[in-house]
């Protein structure tokens, strides 16, 4: 379980983000949408402990992630390509993760074999350096070293942009399984609302750092963000 | 478009970089430093005339300069194969101009002759042409005499940058070199045959006939062409910016290490990190350099009785790569801070690892350097005192320090000269960790003797290691407390 009590993010004199109260029970597929600015990659990088909050603060599984190392045990996450290290090929990079989740090389083979569909083809058995893969095959990558220590909490900042339509699609398709098959608690931001509705049971709606909207999803859900967001 | 309108670009590309004004205070020192160099250089080239005057009876002071000038050319130009960054430059921006391409391989060729470092020795040539040269010949002579070296400056800027295009930096063509520059020496030592009879006749020829410096021109000229003629053959602009290549992975796994679990995947993937990046690797091959430091220092009468220079000698050379590597020891992960930090690694599990590795620099580093005992007992002693002091009292030192290093590091961006993630705290660092423990060995030696210095330096030392629990605990926390700020200066790129 994720809880944020009274979580504010202040720089310099401007709030840019402010969360009274937020509960996201194991199991539950929460979407994050809002435009730029908003606050949705502060949040998340407040969750990962990677910039401290000016107030209150994040709890997983009831233990504050504030200057903690538990948490990372049960967490997987792909924010930026500062989540990836770009030396390694994708191989000695995937073999770098799962070691540190205590993986054996038959557990990774197995890994990388389940995301045979998502990679295409186009990532493993070459020789190339992660920061030579283009940015979308960078993505799969990134999203891929995420799940790879089996979290029980998933957390993707806008996951679909950069990819093709056909990995978009792939990726809808998977983070679904994962949510039906392993009950994985995910935290998915987005700027496609066709995309976040169809993959998130529950959106919430940022506005300059704070809670707008909190939808349970539903056919409506759709309409109600277009028309949210229309200008 | 024309080459000097390109020249003119790059200076304001430089002047308007952000780091430019940002780094204000790392700009000033190295100008303090280009300045302290330049009286240096002024002070030799004033008093070179009396010094070569003493050093032989039969030659003048022009003539020894023109027979050492060959030899001056070969190192200069192994310098340059070593250290001289490719010039290389951001071409997308142009290809879409309608630029020639002569245009941008001409100013890709001829923009390091404009560089000003280049003409740095001419602050010593200039006074010795002046009081050496014209006051044995004549005005015109010592002026073809600085010609000269211009000519050779060039000749060897361009010969350095073709051979490097080439043939490539690798470890192998270095070690060419250095077979090709000690059996020169090893023949001129032995008196088979002498370079520098040959470099004598060579550059007086060039030096007192009118039409001499035609020749050097003319191999100016030949180096220029030799270029040209490189990118004839590797016409496509890929082909212009060779370093981006060679991306090949060459580090076989380093299987031993995978047994010590989590530390040993962060050492291996360190190591890797070394190995793949232009900037670390260059730092390995400046450490071997320094590591011939003790030649310098140890046969030379005026410091051997200098305790506490020679013990600064021993400190550097048995913990050159933590000195060097360790003053970045959290930037080096800058760009991929985020993933280490959200991953299943322990503050406690990486500050270890990075120990570790400082661990095993300083063991390597003092085996390498165990060739020294052959100067004596004084030496061991020395070494073995300095290797204790770096690796129980430096180490933690260096660990503590570096969380202050918030600058993004780019790796794959460099070359040996360079200052990016250098801040003034780089410089503090280098006071208590390289000039306390001087001070303590002159100070002890002076009032008590050497052996009392050394055994004191040692005892903290062997302290520090026993301690290395509630030191490394102190380190966590320190890192814990500056961990956002680290985060944060890592993501922006400067």
């Amino acid at each position: 379980m994720l809880q944020v009590t009274d979580l504010q993010k202040i720089y310099s004199g401007i709030s840019v983000l402010n969360i009274s109260n937020l509960v996201i029970p194991d199991g539950e597929s929460f979407g994050l949408v809002g435009n730029n600015g908003a606050g949705k990659t502060t949040f998340f990088r407040l969750i990962l402990d990677l910039i401290e909050p000016s107030f209150g603060e994040v709890l997983i599984d009831n233990k504050t992630v504030v200057r903690n190392d538990s948490w990372k045990t049960t967490t997987g996450s792909f924010l930026d390509e500062g989540f990836l290290i770009d030396f390694l090929t994708t191989e000695e990079y995937f073999n770098f993760v799962g070691k540190l989740y205590n993986k054996s090389e038959g557990d990774i083979a197995n890994f990388l074999e389940s995301m045979k569909d998502f990679f295409n083809d186009e990532i493993l058995g070459s020789k190339k350096l992660i920061r030579d893969f283009s940015k979308g095959n960078q993505k799969k990558i990134g999203i891929a070293a995420a799940l790879i220590g089996d979290p029980k909490i998933l957390i993707l900042d806008e996951p679909f942009t950069a990819l093709d339509p056909s990995s978009q699609i792939r990726l809808k398709r998977f983070l679904n399984d994962l949510q039906t098959r392993l009950n994985m608690t995910m935290l998915i931001s987005s700027h496609d609302l066709n995309h976040v509705t169809e993959v998130c049971k529950r959106i919430v709606v940022l506005e300059k750092g704070k809670i707008v909207k909190d939808l349970n999803t539903n056919a409506d859900t759709l309409k109600e963000l277009e028309s949210y967001f229309a200008v | 478009m024309l080459v000097s309108d390109l020249i003119k670009q790059e200076w304001k590309k430089s002047l308007r970089s952000q780091g430019f004004y940002k780094n204000l205070a790392v700009t000033i020192m190295l100008i303090f430093f280009a300045l302290y160099f330049a009286v240096i250089m002024l002070v030799i080239g004033f008093s070179l005339n009396k010094i070569l005057e003493k050093a032989d009876n039969v030659l003048n002071p022009m003539e020894l300069f023109n027979g050492a000038m060959l030899y001056i050319m070969l190192f200069a130009l192994a310098f340059r194969f070593i250290m001289q960054q490719l010039n290389t430059f951001d071409l997308p921006p142009f290809q879409v101009l309608p630029v020639k391409r002569t245009t941008l391989i001409n100013f890709l060729l001829l923009k390091p002759l404009f560089s000003p470092a280049n003409y740095f020795l001419l602050l010593a040539v200039i006074p010795f042409a002046i009081k050496g040269v014209a006051g044995y010949y004549s005005g015109s002579v010592a002026l073809r005499f600085v010609l000269s070296f211009v000519l050779m400056v060039w000749f060897n800027s361009l010969m350095a940058a073709y051979l490097k295009r080439k043939f490539g930096s690798s470890l192998l063509s270095i070690l060419t070199i250095f077979l090709i520059l000690g059996s020169l020496i090893a023949l001129e030592y032995f008196k088979i045959f002498s370079l520098f009879n040959l470099s004598r006749t060579i550059y007086n020829f060039y030096v007192l006939r009118a039409f001499g410096l035609w020749f050097p021109l003319g191999m100016v000229i030949v180096a220029f062409f030799l270029n040209k003629l490189f990118f004839h053959q590797n016409y496509y602009p890929e082909s212009f910016n060779r370093k981006i290549k060679g991306n090949k992975t060459s580090t076989s796994e380093i299987s031993f290490l995978k047994r010590f679990g989590i530390i040993g995947e962060l050492i291996s993937m360190e190591i890797k990190l070394i190995l793949r990046h232009k900037r670390p690797k260059s730092i390995l091959i400046m450490s071997a350099f320094f590591g011939l430091y003790g030649l310098m220092f140890y046969t030379n009468d005026v410091y051997a009785k200098n305790n506490g220079m020679l013990f600064f000698v021993a400190m550097f050379m048995t913990g050159i790569l933590m000195l060097m590597f360790g003053q970045w020891l959290i930037s080096w992960d800058s760009r991929h801070f985020d993933c280490l930090m959200t991953r299943n690694i322990p503050v406690r599990t990486y500050i270890y690892a990075n120990y570790y590795l400082m661990f095993a620099f300083n063991i390597i580093c003092f085996a390498l350097t165990t060739p020294y005992f052959l100067f004596g007992m004084r030496i061991v002693y020395l070494h073995l005192s300095a290797f204790l002091f770096n690796i129980g009292v430096n180490i933690y030192l260096l660990i503590f320090m570096s969380t202050y290093n918030t600058r993004r590091i780019d790796l794959s961006k460099s070359s040996a000269m360079n200052y990016q993630g250098t801040t003034y705290k780089s410089f503090l660092i280098v006071f208590p960790i390289m000039i306390l423990p001087m001070g303590i060995v002159w100070t002890l030696s002076t009032f008590f003797s050497l052996a009392v210095a050394l055994w004191t330096l040692s005892i903290m030392g062997i302290a520090g290691v026993l301690l290395r629990k509630p030191l490394v605990n102190a380190c966590v926390n320190q890192f814990n407390r500056r961990k956002y700020k680290l985060a944060e200066g890592f993501r922006e790129s400067n």
